[in-house]
C-alpha cells in the first residue's frame, strides 16, 4: 500500500514538475531574450551610434562656430530651398561616377542631413521642402555596397557584372523621381501658411 | 564656531577676484584665441549633449523591444516568402520588391537583409538589391534598429523640423510611405534594366561565338 501511494504521490509530483520547469524555461527563455536583446541595443550604440553623434558633434560645433555655417547657408539655400534644386543635388548624387564614392557608410548623406537640419531650424528653408530633400540627399544609397550586397545573395559573377552597372543607371532615373513623389507627397507637410 | 569668521574673512576676497583687469597685449590676444578655440569644442560638446540626452534614451529601449521581437519571432520565418517571390508573374512584383525588402531589411537589418536575395533567381537579385537597400533609410523614421549605424539621414533633418516646434511623426510616416513606393518602382525599373543588359550580354556572346 504504501509504495502505490508514493508511486502515486510522485506521479502528480511529476506533473507539478513539468508544469513548473516549463514555466520556468519559457519564462528564463523571454528574460534572456530581453537580456540579449539590451547587450545587442548596447552594443550597437556604443559601437555604431555613439561615435557617429561624436563626429556629427565636432562637426557642427566647428561650422556654427567659425561662421562657415552662413557661408555654407547661402551655398545650400537656393539648392536646397525649390525643387529644380533638389533635382540638381538628385541628379548630381546619382551620376554613375560619383555614386559609388558618395556612398559609403551613408557619411556624405548625413553629414548633409544635418546640415539642411540645421537650415530647416534657422528658417532659412521651409519645412515642407524637408520630405523632398531627404530623397534628393539619398539617390546613392547603397552604390558603394552593390558587389558586396549582390554576394551576400549569393548571386554569380556574371550577375554582379551586370547588376552594378543596371541599378547605377536605374538610380540616374529614379533618383530625381523619388524627388517628384516626395514633392507631392509633401503637400499638407508642416504648411502652416495656409 | 571658528568657522564663521573663516568664512566672513573669506568673502571680500571673493568679491575682488572679478576686479582683475583682462589680459591685455601678446598674451591678451593669445587668451582670445585660445578662448575661441575652445568654445568650437564647448559648442560641438552642448550638440553633443543634445544628441546623447535627446535621442539615446528613447532609442535604447526602442531598439532592445524591437531586438527582442526578432528575436521571439525568428527572422528565418521570412525564408518561406524569399520562396513566394522567386515566382515570374505580374502579381509576384509587389511581393518581391516591396513585401520581401521592407520585412527582410526590418527583420534581418541593413547589411544581413541583402542575404534574402539568394532566393531570388539570377535576374531578379540586383532589382532586389536596389530595392532593399533604398529602404534602410526611410525605414529609420519610425524603425531606427533597421539601420542604427546610419540614422542621421533622417535624424538630421528631422532635428530642424524639432527645433522650429514641429511634430515629426508626420515626416516619419511620409518618408516611409514615400519609401515604400520608390523601391516600388526601382525595383521594377532596375529589373527591366538588367534583363535588357543580360539579353544583349547573350546576343553578343553568340556573335562572338
Amino acid at each position: 500500500m504504501s509504495t502505490t501511494t508514493e508511486t502515486k504521490s510522485g506521479g502528480g509530483m511529476d506533473g507539478l514538475n513539468k508544469v513548473l520547469v516549463k514555466i520556468g524555461t519559457t519564462v528564463g527563455g523571454v528574460v534572456g531574450t530581453l537580456y540579449q536583446a539590451g547587450r545587442d541595443t548596447i552594443d550597437t550604440v556604443i559601437r555604431n551610434i555613439l561615435p557617429f553623434m561624436a563626429f556629427i558633434a565636432v562637426l557642427i560645433g566647428i561650422i556654427t562656430k567659425t561662421g562657415l555655417g552662413d557661408w555654407l547657408a547661402h551655398v545650400i539655400e537656393p539648392l536646397a530651398g525649390s525643387l529644380v534644386g533638389l533635382l540638381a543635388i538628385s541628379i548630381f548624387c546619382a551620376l554613375p561616377v560619383l555614386s559609388p564614392v558618395l556612398g559609403p557608410g551613408a557619411v556624405i548623406a548625413q553629414v548633409v542631413g544635418v546640415l539642411l537640419g540645421t537650415r530647416i531650424g534657422e528658417g532659412d528653408i521651409a519645412p515642407q521642402y524637408a520630405l523632398p530633400a531627404l530623397f534628393a540627399i539619398d539617390p546613392q544609397v547603397g552604390c558603394d555596397f552593390i558587389p558586396v550586397g549582390l554576394a551576400l545573395g549569393e548571386a554569380e559573377p556574371e550577375t554582379v557584372e551586370v547588376g552594378v552597372p543596371a541599378v547605377l543607371i536605374s538610380r540616374l532615373i529614379t533618383g530625381p523621381l523619388s524627388v517628384v513623389i516626395a514633392y507631392f507627397a509633401s503637400f499638407g507637410l508642416y504648411s502652416s501658411s495656409n | 564656531m571658528p568657522f564663521t569668521p573663516m568664512a566672513l574673512a573669506g568673502l571680500p576676497l571673493a568679491a575682488d577676484t572679478p576686479t582683475v583687469d583682462p589680459p591685455t597685449g601678446v598674451f591678451g590676444a593669445l587668451a582670445d584665441a585660445a578662448s575661441w578655440f575652445i568654445g568650437l569644442f564647448q559648442a560641438g560638446g552642448e550638440t553633443f549633449m543634445g544628441l546623447v540626452t535627446g535621442i539615446i534614451p528613447t532609442l535604447i529601449v526602442l531598439l532592445t523591444f524591437v531586438n527582442a521581437l526578432i528575436r521571439m519571432i525568428g527572422p528565418e520565418r521570412i525564408d518561406k516568402l524569399g520562396e513566394v517571390a522567386a515566382r515570374p508573374g505580374l502579381q509576384y512584383y509587389p511581393v518581391r520588391y516591396l513585401l520581401l525588402p521592407v520585412l527582410s531589411v526590418f527583420f534581418l537589418t541593413n547589411p544581413m537583409a541583402y542575404t534574402m536575395g539568394r532566393f531570388l533567381p539570377e535576374k531578379y537579385k540586383p532589382a532586389f538589391y536596389d530595392s532593399a537597400v533604398s529602404f534602410v533609410h526611410p525605414i529609420t523614421g519610425i524603425f531606427p534598429h533597421a539601420n542604427a549605424g546610419e540614422l542621421f539621414v533622417y535624424l538630421g533633418i528631422a532635428a530642424g523640423i524639432t527645433t522650429l516646434g514641429l511634430n515629426t511623426s508626420d515626416l516619419a510616416v511620409r518618408y516611409l510611405i514615400v519609401g515604400l513606393v520608390v523601391i516600388f518602382i526601382r525595383g521594377v525599373l532596375t529589373e527591366i534594366i538588367t534583363t535588357r543588359m543580360l539579353a544583349r550580354r547573350t546576343t553578343n556572346e553568340e556573335v562572338a561565338a
